[in-house]
């Protein structure tokens, strides 16, 4: 049979279009499920003062959210009760995963020789806030067995994207050579997979863990602009003073 | 003098006195490819509604490979290429049939166009994931893919039955060629507007619906809002153009265009309704996408209404003066 009229063939063609839409349709998932901060590599520093505080937070903490991972059978397997998506981590009243540096630094500090790690395991990134020197070398690995895609969006970096579609792959890079706070790191392939890099020209910066508490050591005597800086909240800042050997005390506190 | 029965068709395109055998086959492997296009429009606009157009960091491979595991954004993006791939091949395979079987050159030539068209398409695909997505690219690739399935359309429709028959020779009196191709770069001009919008961000703009900001006209400030503003405020004159279109095709004697302009009419109602559905849901996946197929389903549709009033109406005679008017300019 063959078919003659155009206009037909047309709206066969749009219920075909229509017919396909019935099938999977996947949202995309919401970002990060959360893991442990870890504080940044230690650098050459001069001083010997230090601040030490909290990161305080006070208000009602949302509810986690689930994150879906079917879209990755691997994935689903390597978390096997699902993944929870909670940013605002909150010990006995400390916040953890907060980037807290010093603002007002002068001076040239050199990269460290170190490099800083992010890893990709259990579709998760470890973890989940790095803060680092401009022109110190990160490496980046892919712990799972399936691929993943990294692709940092800076605003004042470069922008890439690589894939490690093999377990076991890294690569290694001085890939920020300016300062910027913060940088989303996401995965395309799992778009739960969310992560923060914090890139500064000096090493007075540090990642709150469990609990909230910072230490910045190495610090010049001088008056010090301390912010703290998290993935959702708006930065909070604070004024202290420190002598030549004395340790100054600091806590900032997010309100919602 | 007489009559021009094939006035407006461009010299290749016309039908020679011995009108070619009708190909049956030739003509379906037209539509299959047009119909292929259409999808492959939808599965593109899946790969950006759901944030996948760098699940695949590599182009021509995916992740080294010709077939990476289709998990996550990959199954969007790697789906998209083979899609791409598989109407290339029918395109290919259309255009060297062509070259072999038809007698009019404008048709061999368009179906060369069309795989040129279709391998710069690939290119700026390639040239996007490269570079990181960059908006000209992005843009260029969606509107490309809108002028390819317009040639597609025009091949298959220059092949079908119906062009090689005897032209029409009933006069557009309703005036539905006009209308028909102003409607066509009515739509166009839309969907280059809402490349702009979506490969901008600008798609959530203006968060509301139908009132922007609450108003009917927001501040125009920033350029996310100015374009976003712009495609929904071009979507009237687009809804205009199809209404004068469906009016006329009614009254124009074709059942063919009168069923085709209302066809269209309603395609462009459920595009509003689509776009909307966008706005409303935060661009979930469904609406989003299928807002994008929806908009090359009216172009082709208005596209298609032009090729066959061209093909089925001729021109309306120019109206003879009254004698008294030629009598009065005759005067010194």
């Amino acid at each position: 049979m063959s078919i003659r009229k155009p206009s037909v063939l047309f709206a066969l063609g749009l219920v075909t279009i229509l017919g396909a839409c019935g099938g999977e349709s996947q949202q995309p998932a919401g970002p990060g499920a959360t893991q442990a901060a870890a504080p940044a590599a230690p650098a050459a520093t001069s001083g010997t003062a230090s601040v030490s505080g909290r990161i305080l937070f006070e208000g009602t903490v949302p509810p986690a959210e689930k994150v879906k991972t079917s879209a990755d059978p691997k994935c689903q397997a390597m978390n096997p009760n699902g993944l929870e998506k909670q940013t605002i981590k909150v010990k006995e009243g400390g916040l953890a995963e907060v980037v807290v540096y010093v603002k007002n630094v002068s001076g040239a500090y050199p990269a460290p020789a170190t490099a800083v790690t992010l890893d990709q395991s259990g579709c998760t990134y470890q973890p989940h806030v790095v803060a680092m020197q401009a022109g110190q070398t990160l490496t980046i690995k892919n712990s799972d067995d399936t691929l993943h895609n990294i692709h940092p969006r800076p605003t004042v970096n470069a922008e890439f994207n690589i894939g490690q579609p093999r377990k076991g792959m890294e690569t290694s890079k001085a890939f920020f050579d300016k300062a910027e706070v913060m940088i989303p790191v996401g995965c395309d392939v799992h778009p739960w997979m969310r992560s923060y890099i914090a890139v500064f020209t000096h090493p007075f910066f540090v990642v709150t863990g469990e609990g909230g508490s910072f230490e910045i050591k190495g610090l010049p005597a001088g008056e010090y602009e301390i912010e703290a800086v998290h993935e959702k909240l708006k930065a909070v800042s604070g004024k202290v003073t420190v002598k030549d050997g004395e340790a100054g005390k600091l806590d900032l506190t997010y309100k919602s | 003098m007489p009559h021009d029965a094939q006035g407006g068709v461009p010299a290749g395109f016309r039908t020679p006195p011995s009108p070619p055998a009708f190909d049956p086959w030739r003509y379906r492997w037209a539509v299959a490819t047009a119909l292929a296009t259409l999808v492959l429009v939808f599965i593109g606009g899946l790969v950006t509604s759901t944030g996948s157009g760098l699940a695949v960091p590599d182009w021509p491979l995916s992740y080294g490979m010709l077939m990476p595991p289709m998990v996550g954004g990959v199954f969007y993006e790697h789906g998209h290429r083979m899609a791409a791939a598989t109407v290339g091949v029918l395109t290919l395979v259309f255009a060297v049939w062509t070259s072999l079987r038809e007698a009019r050159q404008g048709v061999r030539r368009l179906a060369w166009a069309a795989l040129a068209a279709v391998v710069v398409q690939g290119l700026l695909g390639g040239l996007t994931v490269l570079y990181l997505l960059p908006t000209p690219v992005s843009v260029a690739h969606a509107c490309l893919a809108q002028t390819f399935f317009c040639a597609v359309v025009a091949l298959a429709y220059a092949t079908s039955r119906e062009w090689l028959a005897a032209p029409g020779a009933r006069e557009d009196r309703a005036g539905v060629r006009p209308v028909a191709a102003a409607a066509t770069a009515c739509v166009y001009g839309q969907l280059v507007l809402g490349a702009v919008m979506r490969h901008t961000g600008a798609g959530l703009a203006i968060p509301d619906f139908p009132l922007a900001f609450g108003t009917l006209v927001p501040p125009l400030t920033t350029l996310p809002v100015a374009v976003h503003f712009a495609h929904r405020a071009w979507a009237v004159a687009v809804l205009a153009a199809v209404i004068v279109l469906a009016r006329r095709g009614r009254r124009s004697g074709e059942r063919g265009l009168a069923r085709l302009g209302l066809l269209v009419l309603v395609l462009v109602l459920v595009q509003v309704a689509l776009g909307a559905a966008a706005v409303l849901t935060g661009k979930a996946v469904t609406p989003t996408t299928l807002h994008v197929a929806g908009g090359a389903a009216v172009l082709g549709g208005c596209w298609l209404a032009t090729l066959r009033s061209f093909r089925l109406l001729r021109p309306q005679a120019p109206q003879e003066a009254p004698a008294s008017l030629v009598e009065a300019r005759a005067r010194p």
